[in-house]
């Protein structure tokens, strides 16, 4: 730092008369007392640091048939149907089978070997039914893995041609539901 | 004759290059930074959402209606311990009309941001109300990962029921793969 000498506050200028027979020396540098600005700076830096929120929360979008129930005709072999019981036990089968217990985690591969049958390709409907008494959080997880799978179904699918040329789009079709007491009856003991 | 050595008393630092640095954290935070909402600001509960993997989607800024389903402890210093329903509209002018369509309100629940401890039926009429105020509202559940599925279940069948179809579940990244 040239030309301070006087520490952090401001050099002392020395009074001259007009006339003074002293050189002037030529300023090479100067020094800015920047102890202020960082003053403000830091505490504007912290206040931003801490009200500041990083991970905005995300969403999963969901859609719902608008009411007035009209039935629709599905094809039995069609169907997959998943269970949540209220201990957070997920149950599996496909069209009239027996219910199997699964684990949520193997949800995804399950999800897509049976979307990916090449005789049920884009037409199979997932329907999970949930237990009024389970937990929220156990639900988003069977979402979050069926949404999961849904990334390799789609890829596979759009490699595909159609009639027309053109890559296959896929269709998801999936509905929520209760569940009911001939679920329960389906699901006990296991 | 050796020199006098002069005593210091007192030393510069050159503060440049913090100063710099500062201003770089400083720019960052400001321009990335998010203020909470008045209702966010007020909110006396939390809401441990389910943690899924990483979405493209986020929250929408605008236009956001949020049904929080929360357990809390106390409304109004009355201890209820219980899974609750709680609306808060994201647009302020939104708020103020659907808020003064509501009849037999008191106003000191008028005055709030967000409506708590709401029945299902004050939900419903507040959805309607929403939905003639602003068409464009998207709605979203953001509901705690520890209530009872029939919680939400009921609120989606209220939403289902005043043509509210399409809407999100709230949810939070999952840290790590």
């Amino acid at each position: 730092m040239s030309g301070a000498s006087g520490g952090l506050s401001a050099p002392e200028r020395i009074k001259r008369g007009k006339h003074s027979k002293r050189k002037k020396r030529k300023r090479i540098g100067f020094a800015l007392d920047m102890t202020p600005l960082v003053d403000i700076t830091f505490l504007l830096l912290t206040f931003f640091m801490f009200t500041t929120t990083m991970a905005a929360p995300q969403v999963m979008e969901m859609s719902m048939p608008p009411e007035g129930d009209v039935k629709i005709e599905v094809r039995e072999n069609e169907l997959m149907t998943l269970r949540l019981r209220d201990d957070g036990k997920l149950f599996f089968n496909m069209a009239n089978d027996e219910p199997k217990p699964v684990e949520i985690k193997d949800l995804r591969k399950i999800a897509e070997t049976e979307n990916l049958r090449p005789e049920i390709q884009n037409k199979l409907i997932t329907v999970f039914k949930v237990s009024e008494d389970a937990k929220y959080g156990d639900m988003v997880k069977v979402l979050d893995e069926l949404n999961l799978a849904e990334i390799k179904i789609s890829d596979v699918l759009s490699q595909k041609k159609d009639e027309k040329g053109e890559p296959v789009k896929r269709k998801r079709k999936f509905t929520l539901a209760p569940l009911d007491t001939s679920d329960l009856r389906l699901i006990k003991g296991l | 004759m050796p020199k006098v050595k002069k005593k210091r008393l007192s030393f510069v630092i050159d503060m440049t290059p913090l100063v710099d640095i500062t201003f770089l954290l400083l720019t960052f935070f400001m321009f990335t930074a998010k203020f909470k909402t008045e209702a966010e600001s007020q909110q006396k509960f939390f809401i441990q959402r389910p943690k899924v993997t990483a979405d493209t989607s986020k929250i929408p800024e605008r236009n956001l209606a949020i049904v929080k389903i929360a357990i809390r402890d106390t409304v109004d210093g009355v201890i209820v311990n219980d899974t609750t329903y709680n609306y808060e509209l994201v647009n302020e002018s939104d708020r103020q009309q659907v808020w003064a369509s509501l009849e037999g309100l008191p106003d000191k629940v008028k005055a709030k941001p967000m409506l708590e401890n709401i029945s299902l039926d004050l939900l419903s009429t507040v959805i309607r109300n929403t939905r003639i105020t602003n068409p464009k509202t998207v709605f979203a559940i953001d509901a705690d990962k520890r209530i009872r599925y029939k919680w939400v279940w009921d609120a989606m069948e209220v939403m289902r029921k005043n043509r509210a179809t399409i809407f999100n579940y709230v949810t939070e990244k999952k840290s790590g793969l």
